[in-house]
């Protein structure tokens, strides 16, 4: 069982709000498709297989009605980070592809989740399914690196062509960061030096000894 | 009659040279009035004030200031630019527009117009089609695609609506049995009223096709800011871009004087001798209820797309143009 | 980029003439910023269109994951800065439901107020601009005298015209700056708000109905938009279009009244759907939905209920581990933020589900075959924001 923490509510909680259509919904989609349904806070996710992507994304369409591509990306699972916190307690390191998808009509909208390897991450197109999906690939494609087989085009989307590395991930530094740490210093004049109400310091004193 | 005032003698040469320089004086200043016109009238079609500081009172002078601004700007030249054409290009729009006023009559007497041609609105509808040249150079040598487009645009609208624009002068031809501008205005005096009533579907499509010869909204695609930044002065700065803007309120000036010349009885006017000096007041009125229709329109319309106007042109205001003339040549002969 | 696209200039067929590489931006009047389009055009008409993006990527979703949750609201507000309040709102929803807190019903009706003042001012920007960009300037000045309108109310509210950073992880920003002096009384909406806000939803209503005259019956106009950048609704989907674009397409689906990020649900307003998903019904659609937002506005403030502004939270705010996705419908469709926590002072992952861009990504199938001048219309009828796009 991995560990990451969209996975400390488990399926049993899905089981536990069956009462809600959403979770039934990812219930059923979940059992079509031959994956696992999580529950919580509001949000269903269907895990599958990353080998089953494709097919796992075409059923929902075609089956449940889930015609509305809301968004694809992924999220880089990875225990030492270049900026922000280090996971804690660490999670095992992969990369999560996700694609939210919705029906028209009462706006259930499900999650799907596959993990790729982090060696040399590659996925299917979902292009053939949702022409949408297009920019969201190559989207995330540029941002963590992912290959998706099967897309037309996987060209630079936001960032200028022969740009090195790929910004959302874990490993990759905030340049603003480094140059300047957090909390970065304002870019005003200095704060006074420490006087009589040093503890205040939002104006000059005025016994300052160097006026 | 002028037009067989003999053309030797000195006497001759003097009043053509005078009277030329008032038509080449006439066009800056009848730029500015109209301009300054336009953007005071749209104002208030907005709920905006318009021009207000300069010159002190009702900004008078904000053209004049504007004009004065635009001759101290750089005169920007692409480098890639075909240059003789395009600094040639604004001068033969301008040329084209000065040509324009030499034939419309202010006054019955021979003073009263540069020239009175026997062909008259014939060359009118001539020389209207000069400046075509100049916005098709000006577009075609700035060596931008977006000029490029906007030229083209202004040529393919302005030979549809060359056509229409004379068919639709066809019919006022005929009931006047003179193409001379005086002779036109003259006619209408003698049987005191205008050819308008007879000839409203010929003034209705006249004035369509006027304001797709002046590229002015609805009709304005060659210059289309939306969508081809400015068309064909899109490279032009400064005096050269003046020149555009000066040619076309005078252009505006000048079509909706033929306009007056042919269809509202030009200096005539019931109940008033057309030989005071309240001639040329009148036919300036008159230009002025056409000009504000103008601007009117430009402010409420939004543009037509270029396939949209070649059908309107070829598959409306043609036809009817020769229904019209058809109706009016039968009812010259049986009446 | 470019050279690579002049080598596949497009050939006609019958004149055997090679197309000319157009390329509308990044600097252009119609492009609402600095999108760039690359067109192969042939005359007049379009064999292929590119829309280059990214000129404009600020990378927020990388900046979210360093920095705190309070923090975060000032840069959603940049996202679609035509409608910044609305976007700060799901953002703040979903940080709410991974802690469990829910804000008091004033502070959500206060969010739900602002939120369609911030659809109002968003789709009159629509209105002004839009048919500038077929060429009638004189609608922009009533669209946007209206606006200031709105954003003045926003800006007595929340002290910003577009970027109030307004909300607060359960519930909204206490008012100093207007009001009464005793603090207790200071700390809500300002006195006038309520009465105000009526009086500017007369006038809202007026100008659409000025609007409407000035557009709806102009004959070049409707030649302009109708049938002209059809989207059929399955196609839309299948691109995620959302929001008013979706709805010119007959799809009467609207987050409001299947969504629970606000209390939508005891408000009586009506879904405008079009009939042909064409220029026009965009345009339509707008129009209607801000009426619709007028009329919601006028239930709220007649039905607000009182209380605190603020739930009990702790003072440094940690989000419990755990992951949600909020999405609501803003001005330009859906907007969502997918919130991973794993329990620190900021997110381990934000994505931003912008509107714009999933709207915009239909343009290379749309514009195909579209003269230039349709390009325009059809891009203006879209109706995107760059920082939206971009993000």
């Amino acid at each position: 069982m991995t560990a990451g923490p969209s996975e400390t509510v488990a399926a049993e909680a899905a089981v536990a709000e069956a009462a809600d259509p959403l979770a039934e919904l990812a219930g059923q989609v979940a059992a079509a498709v031959g994956g696992r349904a999580e529950y919580a806070h509001g949000t269903a996710k269907i895990r599958v297989d990353a080998s089953a992507w494709k097919e796992a994304l075409t059923a929902a369409r075609d089956r449940f009605g889930l015609v509305f591509l809301s968004w694809l990306s992924a999220i880089d699972w990875s225990n030492e980070t270049a900026v922000g916190d280090p996971p804690d307690p660490p999670v095992e390191e992969r990369y999560e592809m996700l694609c939210a998808v919705s029906d028209l009509d009462e706006g259930r909208l499900v999650l799907f989740s596959a993990d790729i390897g982090r060696g040399d991450p590659s996925i299917d197109s979902l292009c053939g399914v949702y022409p949408g999906a297009n920019w969201h690939e190559r989207e995330a494609a540029e941002m963590f690196g992912i290959d998706f087989a099967g897309h037309p085009d996987l060209t630079k989307l936001y960032l200028p062509d022969g740009f090195e590395g790929y910004p959302l991930r874990k490993s990759y530094p905030l340049l603003s960061r480094e140059v300047k740490p957090w909390p970065g210093k304002v870019d005003v004049e200095d704060m006074p030096e420490a006087g009589p109400d040093a503890g205040n310091g939002t104006r000059p004193s005025t016994e300052n000894p160097g006026a | 009659m002028t037009g067989l005032v003999p053309m030797t003698g000195l006497v001759f040469w003097a009043e053509l040279g005078i009277k030329m320089a008032v038509a080449a004086a006439a066009v800056p200043a009848i730029g500015m009035v109209i301009g300054y016109a336009e953007m005071k009238l749209s104002a208030h079609m907005q709920s905006r004030v318009g021009p207000y500081f300069a010159g002190g009172r009702y900004g008078w002078a904000q053209l004049i200031a504007d004009g004065v601004k635009f001759i101290q700007k750089e005169d920007i030249i692409p480098a890639e630019a075909d240059r003789p054409v395009f600094k040639w290009a604004p001068a033969l729009v301008m040329l084209g527009t000065m040509a324009l006023l030499v034939v419309i009559p202010l006054h019955p007497s021979r003073y009263g117009m540069v020239r009175d041609l026997d062909v008259g609105i014939f060359y009118a509808l001539a020389v209207s089609s000069v400046s075509t040249i100049g916005v098709l150079m000006a577009g075609w040598s700035s060596a931008n695609k977006y000029s490029m487009i906007g030229g083209l645009r202004a040529a393919g609208q302005l030979i549809a609506y060359e056509l229409p624009l004379v068919l639709a002068t066809v019919g006022v031809v005929i009931q006047a049995g003179t193409m001379s501008m005086q002779g036109i205005v003259q006619a209408q005096v003698a049987q005191s009223w205008p050819f308008m009533l007879t000839q409203f579907v010929g003034l209705a499509i006249f004035m369509t096709a006027a304001l797709a010869e002046l590229t002015r909204l609805p009709f304005d695609m060659p210059i289309a800011e939306s969508e081809l930044v400015m068309g064909y002065v899109t490279e032009y700065s400064g005096f050269r871009f003046l020149f555009f803007f000066l040619a076309e309120f005078a252009n505006m000036f000048s079509m909706s004087a033929i306009a007056v010349t042919l269809f509202l009885g030009g200096y005539g006017f019931w109940g008033i001798p057309t030989d005071t000096l309240l001639s040329p007041l009148i036919v300036f009125a008159k230009v002025g209820i056409l000009v504000f229709i103008m601007i009117w329109l430009r402010w409420t319309l939004p543009r037509f797309r270029e396939d949209q106007l070649q059908t309107l042109a070829w598959k409306w205001l043609i036809p009817i143009s020769i229904v019209n003339i058809i109706v009016t040549a039968v009812l010259k002969v049986v009446v | 980029m470019l050279a690579h696209h002049l080598s596949e200039a497009a050939v006609s067929v019958e004149l055997e003439t090679e197309g000319m590489t157009l390329n509308i931006g990044p600097q252009h009047p119609s492009t609402h910023g600095v999108l760039r389009l690359v067109a192969t055009i042939d005359g007049e008409r379009a064999t292929d269109v590119r829309p280059v993006i990214g000129y404009m990527h600020r990378g927020y979703e990388k900046l979210a994951e360093v920095r705190t949750y309070p923090q975060i609201t000032t840069i959603v507000n940049r996202i679609d800065w035509v409608s910044g309040f609305a976007n700060e709102v799901p953002f703040i929803v979903a940080a709410e439901r991974l802690m469990g807190v829910e804000a008091p019903p004033r502070a959500q009706w206060i969010r739900l107020v602002l939120t369609e003042m911030a659809r109002i001012s968003s789709h009159l920007v629509f209105m002004a601009s839009y048919p500038l960009e077929l060429g009638a300037a004189t609608p922009l000045f009533f669209a946007l005298r209206e606006r200031e309108r709105v954003l003045d109310l926003l800006e007595s509210v929340t002290g910003g015209r577009f970027h109030p950073n307004f909300n607060r992880i359960g519930g909204v920003k206490p008012v100093y700056a207007a009001g009464p002096v005793t603090k207790k009384a200071g700390m809500d909406i300002p006195a006038a708000f309520l009465a105000e806000t009526r009086d500017a939803m007369d006038k809202v209503e007026s100008t659409c109905e000025e609007i409407e005259n000035l557009v709806a019956g102009n004959e070049v106009f409707l030649a302009r938009t109708k049938g002209v950048g059809v989207i059929p609704v399955e196609k839309a989907a299948s691109y995620g279009v959302s929001g008013p674009n979706l709805r010119a397409s007959g799809c009467g689906f609207d987050l409001r009244k299947t969504s629970d990020y606000l209390p939508y649900d005891g408000f009586d307003f009506d879904i405008p759907t079009g009939e042909n998903g064409d220029c026009w019904d965009r345009w339509w659609v707008r129009l209607e939905e801000i009426r619709q937002s007028a009329r919601i506005i006028r239930q709220a403030i007649d039905g607000i209920p009182s209380g605190p502004l603020q739930a009990k939270v702790p003072r440094i705010i940690k989000v419990p581990a755990g992951e949600t996705y909020v999405r609501a419908e803003n001005p330009k469709g859906e907007m969502g933020y997918h919130l991973v926590s794993l329990g620190g002072l900021g997110p381990y992952r934000l994505k931003i589900r912008s509107a714009s861009f999933s709207n915009l990504s239909i343009l290379p199938w749309i514009l195909q075959g579209a003269l230039v001048p349709d390009f325009i219309a059809i891009m203006g009828s879209i109706d995107f924001v760059l920082g939206d796009v971009d993000r």
